[in-house]
């Protein structure tokens, strides 16, 4: 048994899917490619296959990243040439390596999210506006979100998923945001609902709804380092 | 190019319905081929999706190097909503240009309620409702399957129709608009139809005229163009060996219906159950090879990934070599993880047997079709199932493991009194009992689902009169009333809408102006339960004034012209009332794939043979 890592994209041409559908159709690429992953005994069996964290339906990312188990070690270029023909349109498969069984899983490794937000400002909104709103959120102790679900309703204080400021440039019509949300064992925040909170709590002019949101880096990082789960020994 | 902003997106249910880019998907560059294709499926995404046909003729098409076929379905209403607020016309998953801007928009007709989708998609293209209102600008609209072999309630707004399969067809279709098109469209739209009219099976509505009596039934109808044949007649693939299969299918992303491999035993089926029109439509039967069945599981596994394979046809626990392939397939796939996964069972031991092979594990459920509670009553229908066959059949399925059955019914059938839906009610008490003769001990789940009867056109019963809304709301309640154990569930279907379908399944064209104003007034996605509105479609009735119950509840006489008896399936007419009559006197017609001939006359006509690889061997 070997396990091999793999870094690969979530494109603008497959934004709108849920992480169920991207993960279906990662696992049917594999398929196709005929490689030798292995899968779980019994009598349904599925593909050894984990990813790091789900993205949500109209997020896209730059780098998400997976582990396969192979029942037999196939050259990482063999593998690579395989299934890069088989991946669709919006998956790019960067790189992978072979890394060793005692790896901590992705889901529990990776803490650390950078998303950017493409979103248009309002009419009329100036620059000034847009940065009022984005220090009055960087200088808040606590800001709540409040999140609806079929299981009932929470209040969440998001402040402490943010990890550094979160920083706009406006670029023409359109506002660049940076966001930097934690992921921790209790929870983390969507940025969606951060874009939520700003726009409704900090009044930021922006036409949210429009959003693109796009995961920029996803990494492991404690206090001496950030590392992405390619670093990994 | 349409491009779909991000804020719709964001806000529909399931966007990836509308973002297309699907692996296996085939785009081609409009400048480079003389005929476009939308193939436009009258549903949502997931429904469309899930269609063999339009995967068939998916491939089919974009095979020519000519031609480019995409495709479309019917936006969600939510999405529905957002276009029209946003001016966005119906487009296609490939090209993403509007439906408006191709040649021809093909529409599969499987089922009645959809009528007033497919008059929803033309309004949101942007193409004249009515073929009467196109120009040369606009694309021509054709239809294809089952319902179009009564099409008539929809003529007003279809330029063709297509009988029978099309695997065929399609092709002289696209090679006679292509040429069309490069003549300088000689004739204009009417000089294309009246080509097409030419070829068999091809129906243009408004070269005929329709006149009726007094009494409302229709008096004749005559074609009023030279090139009009008198009866157009289905067409058939003779041998399926002989046509290509769909082996690179679209995959969708979302989790659609029928969301695995599938491949095609065989077209036909000659039991003759008495209600069922596809039994009638797609005669004679044709089988495939098991060779050719196992490459082309093999071709659609390596080219989707998918991890399950169905079979389908008409009754697939029919197929000559099914044990055969069944073993072999399972041979062949159990090293590479797909499953395979078996379509509806045949009331026997056999089945059983197969099913407890096939599915080792998951002892889920397993279903079963008497449509009948008694023995009188499935005599009337045909379904060659005796008591013993059906004890037998659940029984070996208590033994093998099995403790939940399903089992479908009809009521409103041909002759039925209350002591055949009383026999419902006691087959399911029946069911509890073996289980406890087999297991010693209680514990069987019985489920009964009982769809109301609609008289179908080209069917045995296409003169009986269907059971009224206020009859078979009696007749379920009544049952609900016989069944008294909480082994057993109950459930049954919207007694309106199966009178609506039965209105439209034998209907004429001048219900081509109820479905408009129907739709008008809201009307759309009819088969779904959450849109269905029956006081919607009664004004409409009632607007244009037309009866209802004239065209559902009322008994034809022998010697009526009926409005599709110019459509032909080559199921002789005197064929089907020689079956009603034989329904009455509770005589049973043998299957004719392996013993005599019943002559109804398809294959004569057709110059076809039933394909039958056991019977050969």
């Amino acid at each position: 048994m070997a396990k091999v890592r793999l870094e690969i994209s979530k494109g603008d041409e497959i934004r709108f899917l849920s992480h169920l559908d991207y993960a279906r159709t990662i696992e049917r690429a594999v398929r196709r490619s005929k490689l030798p992953v292995a899968y779980s005994e019994g009598f349904n069996p599925h593909m050894k296959v984990a990813y790091a964290s789900a993205l949500s339906v109209g997020v896209a990312s730059r780098v998400e990243y997976m582990d396969m188990d192979l029942s037999q070690p196939l050259e990482p270029q063999v593998i690579k040439a395989r299934l890069e023909e088989q991946l669709p349109e919006g998956i790019i498969l960067s790189r992978l390596k072979y890394i060793a069984d005692r790896t901590p899983a992705l889901m529990a490794a990776v803490n650390l999210s950078i998303f950017r937000l493409t979103v248009p400002v309002a009419d009329g909104a100036d620059n000034v506006a847009i940065q009022a709103a984005i220090a009055a959120f960087n200088s808040a102790e606590r800001t709540i979100y409040v999140r609806e679900s079929p299981k009932g309703r929470r209040e969440i204080d998001i402040k402490q998923f943010m990890d550094c400021e979160t920083a706009a440039v406006l670029r023409g019509e359109e506002l660049e945001i940076r966001l930097c949300i934690r992921m921790t064992p209790t929870g983390s925040v969507k940025p969606g609902e951060v874009l939520a909170v700003l726009v409704d709590t900090y009044g930021l002019p922006v036409k949210k709804e429009s959003a693109f949101i796009d995961r920029q880096e996803l990494l492991i990082a404690d206090s001496e380092r950030r590392i992405t789960p390619m670093e990994v020994i | 190019m349409i491009q779909l902003d991000p804020a719709i997106l964001n806000r529909v249910s399931k966007p990836s319905r509308y973002t297309g880019h699907e692996w296996n998907s085939i785009k081609k560059d409009h400048e480079t081929v003389a005929v476009t294709f939308a193939l436009a499926f009258p549903d949502v995404y997931e429904v469309g999706m899930s269609h063999l046909g339009l995967k068939i003729l998916y491939h089919i098409l974009n095979r020519r190097p000519d031609t480019a076929a995409e495709r479309v379905f019917a936006p969600w209403v939510d999405m529905e909503a957002e276009m029209r607020a946003a001016d966005i016309p119906l487009h296609t998953l490939e090209s993403f240009r509007p439906v408006k801007e191709f040649d021809v928009v093909g529409f599969t007709l499987q089922y009645e309620l959809s009528y007033t989708n497919i008059i929803n998609m033309l309004d949101l293209a942007g193409i004249p409702l009515l073929s009467a209102e196109r120009t040369e600008e606009h694309p021509f609209i054709i239809v294809g399957g089952p319902c179009s072999y009564n099409g008539e309630p929809i003529a007003d707004f279809i330029d063709f129709f297509s009988l029978g399969e099309s695997e065929e067809a399609i092709e002289e279709i696209a090679g006679c608009v292509a040429e069309w098109k490069k003549a300088g469209k000689p004739g204009g739209r009417q000089g294309l139809l009246g080509k097409m009219a030419q070829f068999e099976g091809i129906y243009v509505p408004a070269f005929y005229d329709v006149s009726y009596h007094q009494d409302g039934t229709m008096e004749k109808i005559v074609p009023n163009r030279p090139e009009a044949k008198a009866k157009i007649v289905k067409r058939i693939v003779k041998d399926l060996e002989a046509v290509d299969y769909p082996t690179k299918p679209v995959m969708p992303y979302l989790d659609v219906v029928h969301d695995r491999a599938v491949i095609e035993l065989f077209r036909g089926c000659t039991r003759g159950c008495r209600f069922c029109q596809a039994g009638m439509l797609y005669r004679p039967v044709r089988e495939r090879k098991p060779e050719t069945l196992l490459k082309q599981a093999q071709q659609i596994i390596d080219n989707t990934g998918y991890s399950e394979i169905s079979l389908t046809s008409l009754s697939s626990a029919d197929y000559s070599c099914l044990h055969e392939l069944v073993t072999k397939l399972i041979e062949q796939f159990k090293d590479q993880g797909v499953s395979v996964s078996l379509p509806s069972l045949r009331i026997d031991s056999f089945s059983i047997q197969l099913a407890q092979e096939v599915q080792q594990v998951r002892k889920s459920g397993l279903t079963f079709a008497p449509e009948a509670g008694s023995q009188r009553l499935r005599d009337v229908i045909n379904k060659g199932v005796t008591e013993k066959n059906f004890e037998d059949a659940v029984s070996s399925a208590f033994q093998a493991g099995w403790s939940a059955v399903k089992l479908y019914f009809m009521i409103g059938l041909p002759t039925e009194t209350d002591e055949d839906i009383k026999g419902i009610a006691d087959l399911a008490y029946k069911v509890l009992d073996l289980y406890r003769e087999v297991k010693g001990k209680r514990g069987a789940k019985v489920t009964i689902g009982v769809s109301s009867f609609v008289p179908k056109s080209h069917t045995a019963f296409q003169w009986f009169g269907q059971n009224t809304v206020a009859e078979i709301e009696r007749k379920q309640q009544y049952l609900r009333s016989l069944i008294r154990d909480r082994n057993i569930s109950y459930n049954y279907h919207d007694a309106r809408t199966s009178f609506l379908e039965g209105v439209f399944a034998r209907g004429d064209r001048r219900l081509s102006q109820v479905i408009l104003a129907a739709w008008r007034n809201g009307a759309k996605y009819d088969g779904w339960s959450e849109h269905f509105r029956y006081d919607v479609w009664m004004q409409a009735f009632a607007d244009v004034g037309l009866e209802p119950a004239f065209y559902a509840n009322r008994e034809r006489s022998n010697d009526e012209l009926l409005p599709w008896d110019h459509l032909e399936s080559a199921v002789h007419k005197e064929y089907l009332l020689q079956e009603y009559d034989r329904a009455v006197a509770q005589a049973a017609t043998i299957d004719c794939r392996r013993d005599v001939c019943g002559t109804c006359g398809v294959c004569p006509d057709l110059g076809v043979a039933v394909i039958d690889w056991e019977a050969r061997a």
